[in-house]
């Protein structure tokens, strides 16, 4: 029945996934299109989990690509002679390929929980360096001055512009006063939302100086593509410094506007 | 795989199964036979299935009510919001008799008493009536003090603070009240209870108060406690404050908690009473034919819904009247 | 509907015989008795059949609609800004070009349209109820008005759906997961104004369509399946479109009841799902003490299953297929049967993994994601064992065929991809990037829409007495295959860079300002793929009154439906359908055909041959 050729030919479409496929992953990275640049502990963690994971399912992918190819390669009926073989199953089969995979999944979900755990849930015993209010389309930050409270009037206000100091833990305090917002840092692997009525932690430890995005990652209206933040990682000193500046410039256009709404 | 130990005709059917189409020869088509999975009636399998997915719906319904009771800081107690058991046990009381009339009615069906199965089926009838009519009185109860399930007009504060105070000074601001003042400022004090001629003056110094705009800084806290008193855990004597002594008055009360207590008690009551209101629609149906033997299966459904419908307000009672 | 049609001329099929459901000349009725008739027959009809081909031409049309908003969706996403060609017009906004409010409102509304109106109404809808029957051996379903009903309660939705496009505001545009205080506050975005209530609606009216749908089926399946077809030689078409009835009927009362919920926070005040003093666009909303985070539960908890309601009719007719062109038993028929049994019962508890990072508690991340890479077991088996169903075949390359092995390969893309995302710690970063926008896609429109076309190409024949044309099918099939790779295995890589989905112009981040050339490429891609469904369209019409007749069994295949006249007349059988034995019975040894069909009677020797095994 058919041709042997459009046999071929299907076969040979099929192939081209797991090749393709590979090839994408692979020219991808060349033109700068993977993972940006890491910098913080977490991240680390959390990228040689993707790759554990990629490797993986690369594994499974060409495996069953390449046996799908394989298939329709050498069972067209357009071969000489087909004879299908009469198999309604194999149970040995079944329970290697439940075993196998459930080992490898289970081995994977108990592989990460740590990553999960440093990332979510072991929340460095430290003061909040900051509180991050996200709002319809900014981010209002509050810094908490001298004395280090937040809540306090010498309290520091900006929109927009975060700075952190390297190399230290750095707690901030989420919050958001409308609808639902994502603090998403790409360089930093970080990830959370903003629920208003909520106060949610997040931690995290640069490594790196430099500027970076913030992102709001969670739909929050028609201003959500434009919900656009900086995080500038200083040394402690330049940290030290911008402080200082700021606070000089707060001082000189008291009252400050953005308190009453962010201060609450 | 067992061959079925049916011999049914096999008319010549088999002539068909071999892929080809010889398409004439079988006029009219068969009646076809079946091999039933489950010794049920359709009707009474799709019903199963029907209520398990209400089971699911009012699954929802419940646990958002248990997430958002137990994660909220307060909830009112039942009398905060005027809710009162012994009201709510007679309905579930109703409601269980109701349960049983209904199997009545059937019993009654399935022995070919139709007129007796009528008499039981319109008892079902008028109990679940007047479920309703109780909610419905317990429903204007919860309105007249203000405690509804919208929040534009409703009159629920969480806490005596500044919008409190204005939401007071406005509602006595409204020309109907101003007018319902005088006439209770004018009137006579032998024709009231000697319980609202001391309302009316407490009413007279809050009124004072709140419109004065030189009045000293005022305790709100003090104001919500006149309006509607709320009695601590223990005591269950209820206090009675301005809106009970004069309930076209309906100030604005503060009931921590209340708004959420609102929103979730009308959504289960009201779903609730929606699907009571089905079951009543059935009945009505059902009470215009003949309820022989040849009704029993249909009897046997409405019965089933009907239970369910009880069912589901025997965990709402303890859920909302008692904990 | 008056283009349902069956092969009048050169006929096998006596046009007096079974021939008044589906069957019928093109003439325009003409007295009122004629319009009455033809009301009943083919508008308000009980039949399943017809009522499964309504389903089909309303899902089709929405199909078309939807992808057309997301080819709306990728020009914006290509070329952000520039002038939108067509619709642009359409839409009368400044130059052409797309504010950003329409292009939430246009993902949105792409994403309700095919999940609501395409995908969950073509599988059980279209083809649950053309093929249940069938398949098992009934005249119809156990309650053909309920049936029709469930039909109609589409149409309210049809119109709420349409209808919000023009209402002030616009369509709802809180994304399709609606999620509050977005979605509630009518002073949050355009599109929460009437546009969300009547989102609201229209899902509501969804989900009775789909309850009525449900319980019939689950009812017709138990009761009415034909004089031997135990449950365990039902094929597989049957067991997923029943154990998908189950997740209907279990799951969607709770998205009912949550929407509900979310009318009711915008229409009458409450504050379910508002928290406390919370202050919208400067306003503060009325009621509050509720959690924005509570609807995430009740909504995840129905469209988890959901996806799963979304795939599993699909993998039960790619099953078949593949048997068929194969033509060899399906690998592990019971283990199938149990693993579909399986996702769903694992379906119900996995949802909290689109929430890892909703501010939901941590720990309970954990316990969804072990239990969201258990899913990958069940997935596991019927994977491998579609793969042992093609080894040692005799393979036919149909279009079905084609689309039905697509639809594995595809599916194993879709999957593993969410092993990254089950990931709780990856999730983090990838969670709302376009790595999870090129997961859905692959799951749902490589693997569900595939295996929707593998359907469509393999029953023509028995809905309309003829056959599609298997060349153009091949060519649509070829250009899908190869634009729909091109459009979202991109995706991926786009996703590992962290390009954030919903984004009407991600480009002057600095993290993604160079990857527009890569969406230029994926729209382009996309405007291919909507393009070659025109082949699709011209062959499905064409072939519908000019396509070759096709017999009763044009595919030499098993299963009951291919006993009845293609198409079926009312009451489908012209004879009382006995089964003697399960689907698969494909290639039996020492057996002349190469088919045994399940209404074969048992010949001894071949009765033999098959329970040897
Ligand atoms: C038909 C639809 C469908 C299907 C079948 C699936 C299947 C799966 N999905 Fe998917 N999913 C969606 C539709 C679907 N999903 C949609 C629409 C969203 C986004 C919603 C939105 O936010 O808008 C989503 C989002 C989504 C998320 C949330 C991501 C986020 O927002 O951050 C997650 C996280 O865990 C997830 C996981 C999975 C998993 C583990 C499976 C598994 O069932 C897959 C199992 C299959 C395999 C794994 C492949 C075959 C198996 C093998 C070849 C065996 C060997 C494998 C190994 C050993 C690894 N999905
Ligand atoms: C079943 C579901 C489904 C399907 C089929 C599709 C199909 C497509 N989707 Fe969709 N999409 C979603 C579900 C789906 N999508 C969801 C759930 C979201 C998330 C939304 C959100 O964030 O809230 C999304 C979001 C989404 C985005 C992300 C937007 C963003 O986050 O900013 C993009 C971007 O590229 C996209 C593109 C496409 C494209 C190019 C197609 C193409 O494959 C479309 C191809 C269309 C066709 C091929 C039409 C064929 C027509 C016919 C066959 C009719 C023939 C007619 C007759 C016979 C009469 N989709
Ligand atoms: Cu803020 Cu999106
Ligand atoms: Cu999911």
């Amino acid at each position: 029945m058919g041709n042997r050729l459009a046999g071929i030919f299907w076969s040979l479409l099929f192939l081209a996934v797991p090749v393709l496929g590979v090839a994408t992953f692979v020219v991808g990275p060349l033109y700068d299109i993977w993972l940006p640049k890491d910098v913080s502990v977490h991240g680390r963690s959390i990228d040689s989990l993707f790759y554990f994971i990629l490797v993986l399912t690369g594994v499974v992918f060409v495996v069953t690509e390449v046996l799908l190819f394989w298939f329709l390669w050498k069972y067209d009926a357009a071969r000489p002679n087909p004879v299908a073989a009469f198999i309604h199953g194999s149970h040995t089969l079944e329970v290697v390929w439940t075993i196998i995979p459930a080992a490898t999944l289970l081995f994977l979900s108990i592989y990460q929980m740590n990553t999960w755990a440093d990332v979510k849930m072991r929340r460095p015993r430290i003061p909040p360096t900051v509180e991050v209010v996200a709002r319809q389309f900014e981010w209002r930050l509050r810094y908490p001055g001298r004395d280090g409270e937040l809540g306090t009037p010498d309290d520091l206000f900006l929109v927009n512009d975060l700075h952190v100091p390297v190399d230290e833990e750095v707690l901030v305090q989420l919050k958001s006063m409308d609808v639902l917002h994502s603090f998403f840092l790409p360089n930093l692997r970080i990830k959370q939302d903003a629920v208003p009525g909520m106060k949610t932690p997040v931690w995290f430890k640069a490594t790196e100086v430099g500027q970076y995005d913030i992102v709001c990652a969670e739909l929050c209206g028609w201003g959500h593509y434009k919900m656009k933040g900086r995080i500038t990682v200083d040394t402690r000193e330049d940290y030290e410094r911008w402080l200082e500046e700021i606070e000089a410039r707060q001082e000189a256009t008291q009252p400050e506007p953005v308190a009453e709404v962010a201060g609450q | 795989m067992s061959a079925p130990a049916l011999s049914l005709p096999h008319g010549d059917g088999h002539d068909h199964a071999h892929g080809h189409d010889d398409g004439h020869g079988h006029h009219g088509h068969v009646t076809l036979q079946y091999q039933p999975g489950l010794p049920l009636s359709r009707g009474k399998l799709i019903m199963w299935l029907f209520l398990s997915t209400e089971i699911m719906f009012f699954a929802a319904l419940l646990g958002s009510y248990v997430v958002l009771r137990f994660g909220s800081p307060v909830w009112p107690l039942p009398h905060h919001v005027h809710l009162s058991e012994p009201i709510g046990a007679f309905n579930t009381f109703v409601l269980i008799c109701s349960s049983v009339t209904i199997v009545l009615a059937l019993e009654a069906a399935r022995a070919d008493k139709a007129p007796q199965a009528k008499l039981w089926m319109l008892l079902t009838l008028l109990l679940g009536t007047l479920f309703l009519g109780v909610k419905a009185y317990e429903y204007s109860a919860k309105f007249s003090h203000g405690i509804y399930p919208w929040s534009p007009r409703s009159r629920v504060f969480e806490k005596p603070d500044l919008y409190y105070g204005s939401a007071v000074r406005a509602r006595l601001g409204e020309p109907a009240i101003i007018d319902k003042l005088k006439e209770l400022d004018d009137t006579p004090a032998d024709k009231l209870t000697s319980e609202q001629v001391a309302a009316r003056g407490r009413l007279q110094q809050i009124r004072k108060m709140v419109t004065n705009p030189d009045q000293q800084p005022f305790d709100l806290a003090v104001i919500a406690d006149q309006v509607m008193p709320l009695p601590s855990a223990g005591s269950h004597g209820h206090s009675s404050g301005l809106n009970d002594a004069f309930p076209w008055l309906r100030l604005p009360a503060v009931i921590p908690g209340g708004n959420m207590w609102a929103s979730t008690y009308f959504l289960l009551t009201g779903f609730h009473a929606i699907h009571v209101g089905v079951g009543l629609l059935v009945f009505a149906i059902l009470l215009g034919y003949r309820l022989d033997h040849a009704r029993a299966g249909m009897i046997e459904n409405a019965g089933l819904y009907w239970h369910f419908v009880d069912l589901v307000w025997i965990f709402l009672f303890p859920l909302l009247y008692l904990f | 509907m008056s283009t349902v049609h069956s092969p009048s001329t050169g006929t096998t099929v006596s046009p007096t015989d079974h021939g008044h459901a589906v069957a019928v000349g093109g003439r325009a009725p003409r007295s009122s008795r004629q319009v009455a008739e033809f009301l009943s027959t083919y508008v308000f009809s009980k039949d399943h059949k017809v009522i499964g081909l309504q389903f089909l031409f309303s899902t089709l049309l929405w199909f078309l609609i939807g992808g057309l908003l997301a080819l709306a969706v990728r020009w914006q996403i290509a070329w952000p800004w520039s002038q939108v060609p067509v619709l642009g017009k359409l839409f009368a906004q400044e130059g052409g070009q797309m504010a950003p409010e329409f292009y939430t409102m246009l993902f949105t509304m792409h994403a309700t349209v095919m999940i609501f109106l395409v995908i969950i109404p073509i599988l059980a809808g279209a083809f649950g109820n053309f093929l249940i029957p069938l398949m098992i051996g009934a005249d119809d379903m156990a309650f053909p008005t309920l049936n029709m009903l469930s039909y109609w309660f589409m149409w309210p939705a049809f119109l709420c759906f349409g209808a919000s496009f023009f209402v002030e505001g616009g369509a709802a545009s809180g994304g399709w997961t609606s999620y509050p205080p977005l979605s509630t506050n009518v002073a949050a975005s355009p599109g929460s104004g009437m546009g969300q209530t009547l989102w609201l609606l229209g899902l509501t009216f969804v989900g009775v369509s789909s309850m009525l749908g449900s319980v019939n089926y689950m009812t017709t399946i138990i009761l009415m399946r034909a004089p031997g077809m135990t449950m365990f030689r039902l094929p597989m078409t049957i067991w997923a479109m029943f154990i998908t009835a189950v997740l209907q009927a279990f799951a969607l009362p709770v998205l009912t009841a949550a929407g509900f919920m979310q009318l009711s926070d915008r229409m009458l005040g409450t504050g379910f799902f508002n928290p406390e003093g919370n202050v919208v666009n400067n306003l503060l909303t009325s009621t509050g003490g509720g959690h924005p985070i509570l609807w995430q539960h009740l909504f995840w908890f129905y469209s988890h299953p959901a996806v799963y309601i979304m795939i599993l009719p699909a993998m039960g007719m790619v099953s078949d297929i593949l048997t068929v062109f194969a033509r060899k038993p399906l690998f592990g028929y019971r283990p199938m049967v149990y693993s579909i049994a399986g996702i769903a019962g694992l379906g119900f508890i996995v949802w909290g993994h689109h929430m890892f990072v909703s501010g939901m508690n941590p720990a309970l991340g954990i316990t969804f994601m072990v239990s969201t890479m258990m899913i990958a077991l069940p997935s596991a088996v019927k994977t491998f064992n579609w793969l042992g169903t093609l080894w040692g075949g005799k393979i036919q390359f149909t279009t079905a065929m084609l689309f039905a092995v697509s639809f594995v390969s595809m599916f194993i893309i879709g999957g593993l991809s969410g092993i990254f995302m089950a990931a709780t710690p990856v999730d983090i970063f990838i969670h709302d990037t376009y790595f999870i926008v090129a997961h859905f896609h692959y799951v749902l429109f490589a693997g569900t829409a595939m295996g929707v076309w593998a359907g469509i190409y393999y029953w023509f024949p028995k809905m309309f007495g003829r056959l599609m044309n298997e060349f153009w099918g091949k060519v649509h099939f070829f250009l899908t295959f190869v634009f729909l790779n091109g459009t979202f295995f991109t995706m991926h890589i786009l996703g590992a860079v962290g390009f954030p989905r919903r984004l009407a112009d991600a480009y002057h981040y600095e993290t993604f300002h160079h990857l527009q050339p890569l969406n230029a490429f994926m729209t382009w891609c996309a405007i291919g793929m909507v393009a070659t469904q025109i082949i699709f369209a011209v062959n499905f019409v064409w072939s519908m009154f000019y396509g070759p007749v096709a017999g009763r069994n044009p595919w030499n295949a098993n299963t009951l439906e291919w006993t009845a006249p293609s198409p079926p007349g009312h009451g489908n059988f012209d004879f009382q359908p006995i089964v003697h034995r399960g689907p698969y019975e494909y290639s039996v040894p020492g057996c002349e055909k190469d088919h045994l069909m399940q209404t074969d009677p048992p010949d001894a020797r071949a009765a033999a041959l098959a329970s040897a095994h």
